[in-house]
């Protein structure tokens, strides 16, 4: 585990590396992008072990707080999705030099998978595969270009049918190669830390789809 | 926000033996004395160092833009901390973890003298450490496990009286009262060797917690006690003198309620206010003045 810190000094962003374990295969990289406000607080754990289980799988992993959230600068009041998404990029940027990977995959939860999916249709090229794990689904009809190829969303919450999620999401655009319904206990509620309950489910599905 | 950063400098650091406690440490750009307490928040339940609402990073900047070494740290197991390599209990971990945080930063910060900051189970653990470690010198501690005194069982009684759904588990045996009173006696008929508290949840009706409290008073430990109304673990503000009255000798406690407040200061303005009063209380007792300049 390295403590780094992202950013300019006006923009400083706490963030975690978790370093690829040795495998047969080339490492890989992956930047995690946290939910929002409570959602954060209590998803906190779970993104942890995501990223430790993944760093054991052989990817490189990076999970940071967004300004103005966690122990990054910036007061409540500086975060905003376009600075959110900026710092995405600067995450993305910081985990190809230190994984010494071209491209890297973006993990979303919550918001942070809403976020994820407009930094990853910015960058094509870069960004070789997208997992949004309960994304707020209505707001991922406005993204800024077509999802990557091998985009996958992950739900734990069956309220709605899958062409309900599509029809929701992804009317008239690209839809995630992969849906699928992972029933667990979700990991951004308030209950998630009364229980303490991991969604190991998701977790071992997450890794299992991105081998 | 411009003006407050320039006042303080934040790092994130790994503490004890092992270096595997991660924590933020907030320091003012001018140093202050080294006298002064260093402040050390501790994580309430398994929520993060960060806190529920952000709100011991907010508490931790203020303190640094007020002339105060402020650490929060994860105990083991905690947040990005990693788990401890001996077999130690929970609770007995936690408090472990305290010891070997405040170790690294009496060495690498050069501070002799703490102050411990909870909430809740961090309260817990914050008078349970304290009195055991000379170099604390004072405690924050916001909604506390306080035991049950004859008027919480009338508070709780009278407040579930008007509910239906309250009568009917009693009748079924679900009652929380019911299972209250039933852990109270179970632990007074224990001997008194095995009512040292194994873990926090039985921690409500083990004469350890009254112990340290009163460790505390007779060490003249200065201890600022926060309650909020919506707390599930006391019923009325006073409930801490009912219950410890020795925590109120010496004159070194001071009582602080939150009316309107849930358990988590989930309000912003209950937020604030808590902030206004802690910095106040500290200052009260260790004025952060005779600045010298940082290295």
């Amino acid at each position: 585990m390295n403590l780094l810190s992202l950013g300019s000094a006006q923009r400083r962003l706490f963030a975690i590396h978790e370093a690829a374990a040795a495998t047969s295969r080339a490492p890989r990289a992956a930047v995690l992008c946290y939910p929002w406000g409570a959602e954060y607080t209590y998803a906190h754990r779970s993104m942890r072990q995501l990223a430790l289980k993944l760093a054991l799988s052989g990817c490189h992993t990076l999970r940071f707080d967004y300004f103005g959230t966690g122990d990054s600068g910036g007061d409540e009041s500086d975060a905003d999705v376009a600075g959110c998404e900026s710092d995405v990029e600067a995450a993305m940027e910081a985990l190809t030099d230190i994984a010494g990977t071209p491209q890297v995959t973006l993990i979303g939860l919550r918001a942070g998978a809403n976020i994820a999916a407009a930094v990853a249709a910015r960058h094509a090229s870069i960004v070789e595969a997208l997992v949004l794990w309960d994304p707020i689904v209505p707001e991922l009809r406005s993204l800024p270009g077509a999802l990557p190829r091998r985009t996958a969303m992950f739900v734990t919450d069956r309220t709605e049918s899958r062409d309900r999620l599509v029809e929701l999401g992804f009317a008239g655009g690209t839809r995630p190669a992969t849906i699928e319904f992972v029933p667990t206990q979700s990991p951004w509620l308030e209950s998630a830390t009364m229980t303490g309950v991991l969604p190991v489910s998701v977790i071992q599905r997450v890794i299992e789809w991105l081998r | 926000m411009a003006a407050v950063v320039t006042k303080f400098t934040e790092q994130a650091i790994l503490l004890g033996p092992r270096r595997t406690l991660v924590g933020v440490i907030a320091r003012p750009r001018v140093a202050p004395d080294p006298a002064l307490p260093a402040v050390v928040i501790l994580n309430t339940g398994i929520v993060h160092r960060v806190g529920h609402n952000r709100m011991y990073v907010t508490l931790s900047r203020m303190l640094a833009a007020a002339g105060r070494v402020t650490v929060r740290f994860d105990q083991s197991g905690l947040g990005d901390s990693g788990p401890r390599n001996d077999r130690l209990a929970p609770l007995a971990a936690g408090l472990a973890d305290i010891k070997e945080a405040l170790d690294s930063v009496e060495k690498t910060y050069q501070v002799s003298r703490f102050v411990l900051i909870g909430l809740c189970s961090g309260a817990d653990q914050c008078v349970l450490y304290g009195h055991t470690d000379p170099r604390v010198v004072g405690l924050v501690i916001m909604d506390p496990t306080i035991p049950p005194t004859r008027r919480y069982y009338v508070h709780y009684i009278v407040r579930r009286l008007s509910h239906v759904q309250n009568w009917i588990s009693v009748l079924t045996g679900r009652s929380g009262l019911m299972r209250m009173v039933s852990a109270q006696l179970l632990h007074r008929l224990r001997p008194a060797e095995k009512s040292r508290p194994a873990t926090l949840q039985d921690l409500q009706f083990s004469p350890y917690l009254g112990k340290s409290y009163a460790a505390s008073a007779a060490l003249g430990m200065k201890l600022l006690a926060a309650f909020t109304a919506l707390s599930p673990r006391h019923a009325y503000a006073r409930q801490i003198l009912d219950a410890f009255p020795e925590v109120s000798s010496g004159g070194t406690l001071q009582l602080q309620y939150f009316p309107d407040s849930d358990h988590l200061f989930s309000a912003a303005h209950d937020r604030a206010r808590l902030y206004r009063v802690i910095i106040d209380w500290l200052a009260v007792h260790w004025a952060a003045d005779g600045r010298r300049t940082n290295a």
